[in-house]
């Protein structure tokens, strides 16, 4: 402890100099903390000061804390230096200055009793930056008196009390001054340390973030819905037949329950293409009276009906396209006729693979009326009708070569954007494996004038331009952008991508 | 799958190549050549490594000819001012196609 005379005029810088050698030796700086310190001080003032709502500017309150840490320092100095109390405030000072010290002050502040506390409020009714401390010992301890807790615990907490504190301190900043006026600079004060996060969203509770409301999918709903769809058909459907173990004992039946049918499949037809699953089988039904003299026809249909009825109720959901549960039905059907066998959804996976095969069966359905547009000719397979129970002759060959080739006449009647008469389609199809025949050829021959045995990419580009649809104004990239999607795009067109590569490699 | 996104169910077309029946035609019409495929593959993250590259400009040029077809066959029941197309609209435009189509 050194023995200071005080001076005539103190001036702050030479009060906290005082007020630091005589307090704790643990502080870091010492000659220049005296001004660093004044600074604080000041700061504090001026910050606690702006808080508390009374809108003076820095150099004010900078005087006026000079002026009160001068008289307060004073005082302190005279008074308490036996008492050390100025050590502990100044610890406080020290301690509170900086943000991670929050809770420093409250462990210092236990062990001050309350007395000492309370003579230096009453003296310091001015706010001093040592006054600043010994009220802020009061909001801690009645904030939160419980807390013996460990430091981390205590910061959590702070941020609770401080937001009691704000609160607290921003009503009490109304009062008029005195001691009430030092708590609220204080919890003011306290304000600047501790960021305002929830002060926020508790005065503000419109502001807090809300879980986004969703509607959770009622699940249950939908697969009633479904059922309910692919149900009413099958229903009346299945009342009438057996049709797996004696196909040809249920055909009678079959054509009985073939009027019932069409009814109800008159209004699904139009939505044929939209219902994958069961619309297509009374889809089926739809059409199949329209030509009562092809019997076997209308049984074949009907099978595959209740083929595709029973899918549709057992598989469920069915392939991209809506021709593939014809084609699952169809192959129920074949299945049926010709083994005896119940597949059922143990073959639905197979069927899928199958799918193709059974293709031409698919065209004496929708054959006559034209309820649904689709673009399976008639003609080649109404021979086929007898053949079906029997062989299974050129089905592998043909099967997959209409399927693919029906692809390209869907596209065809996509394009052509106006409706289509069944023999246009079939017009289409002659015209698409000729078309096909020449390709092949052209390739060879360009392979082979290259002195190649594959077919590059570039035969390829040579037979568009000699076809005319590559020319030098539109290229090929420009034709890939604009025909094919997007993925087929990429894999086509030479792109650089990172790591210096290119994809497509050229 | 590139599905179409188009509203009309109706309408619903598939973009994907039919890989398999295209290199199923190629093998019967010519079992003495090859689909090229093209190039390395990259060991690059690639989603769509599945489909197939050597036929994808095969296909391209099955849907301009498709669609050169059916524009022709459009502007031929257009002319004759009927709502359908017919078969001899498809006829006429076959033949113009095809012959275009020689190379």
């Amino acid at each position: 402890m050194a023995d200071h005379n005080p001076d005539s005029d103190p001036t702050p810088r030479t009060l906290l100099r005082r007020v630091l050698d005589t307090a704790d030796p643990r502080t870091p700086r010492r000659p220049r903390s005296a001004r660093a310190g004044a600074r604080r001080a000041l700061l504090e003032m001026a910050s606690s000061r702006r808080l508390s709502g009374q809108t003076r500017t820095i150099a004010r309150g900078r005087s006026r804390g000079a002026r009160s840490v001068g008289r307060s320092a004073h005082v302190q100095a005279s008074g308490h230096l036996e008492e050390q109390t100025p050590r502990t405030l100044l610890k406080n000072i020290l301690l509170t200055a900086p943000e991670s010290s929050i809770l420093m002050p409250e462990s210092v502040v236990k062990p001050v009793p309350a007395p000492e506390v309370v003579q230096p409020s009453r003296r310091e009714s001015s706010c001093g930056s040592l006054e600043l401390q010994l009220p802020e010992l009061e909001p801690p301890t009645t904030l939160a008196p419980g807390l013996l807790a460990p430091g981390r615990r205590k910061q959590r907490l702070r941020l609770s009390m401080f937001q009691q504190g704000v609160d607290q301190g921003l009503s009490l900043s109304q009062e008029p001054q005195g001691n009430a006026d030092a708590s609220s600079l204080t919890r003011s004060l306290n304000l600047t340390f501790a960021t305002p996060l929830q002060p926020q969203s508790v005065q503000r509770p419109g502001l807090a973030r809300r879980p986004p409301a969703r509607r959770a999918v009622d699940v249950g709903a939908f697969l009633r819905d479904l059922r309910d769809t692919s149900l009413a058909p099958p229903n009346i459907v299945l009342e009438d037949t057996q049709p797996f173990s004696q196909p040809t004992v249920g055909s009678p039946d079959v054509y009985h329950s073939l009027p019932c049918m069409p009814h109800t499949g008159a209004e699904d037809a139009e939505q044929a293409t939209g219902r994958k699953t069961q619309s297509s089988g009374p889809g089926l039904q739809n059409n199949s009276p329209g030509k009562p003299a092809q019997f076997l026809a209308g049984v074949a249909e009907e099978v595959d009906a209740f083929a595709l009825s029973f899918l549709s109720t057992s598989s469920g959901v069915s392939g991209e396209d809506e021709i593939e549960p014809l084609h699952d039905g169809v192959e129920e059907a074949e299945k049926k006729m010709e083994k005896e066998a119940s597949p059922e959804s143990a073959s639905s996976t197979p069927e899928s693979l199958q799918a193709r095969r059974h293709h031409q069966f698919l065209e004496p359905a929708p054959m006559p009326g034209a309820a649904v547009l689709s673009s399976e000719p008639a003609e080649p397979l109404l021979v086929r009708h007898p053949l079906r129970p029997r062989t299974t002759g050129p089905r592998p060959r043909q099967d997959p070569h209409k399927a693919g080739l029906s692809h390209y006449v869907k596209l065809f009647s996509f394009y052509a954007k106006m409706p289509m008469e069944r023999k246009a389609l079939e017009m289409v199809e002659k015209c698409l494996d000729k078309y096909f025949q020449h390709l092949c050829d052209d390739l060879e021959v360009f392979a082979a004038h290259a002195g190649r045995k594959t077919v590059k990419p570039e035969d390829l580009e040579l037979l568009m331009r000699r076809q005319g649809l590559v020319t030098d104004q539109v290229s090929l990239h420009v034709l890939v952008e604009r025909h094919l999607p997007l993925e087929y795009r990429q894999l086509l067109i030479p792109c650089a991508y990172g790591g210096n590569s290119v994809f497509p490699a050229q | 799958m590139a599905l179409s996104t188009i509203v009309s169910q109706r309408k619903q077309i598939k973009r994907k190549a039919p890989r398999g029946f295209l290199k199923r035609v190629f093998k019967r019409k010519k079992p003495q050549l090859r689909l090229e495929k093209s190039g390395d593959l990259l060991v690059r993250f690639h989603p769509f490594s599945g489909w197939e590259w050597g036929t994808g400009e095969v296909h391209l040029n099955c849907l301009l000819f498709v669609h050169r077809l059916a524009e022709e066959s459009r502007t031929n029941a257009c002319e004759s001012k009927c709502r359908v197309i017919n078969k001899e609209h498809v006829l006429a435009a076959a033949k113009v196609i095809l012959k275009k189509s020689r190379g």
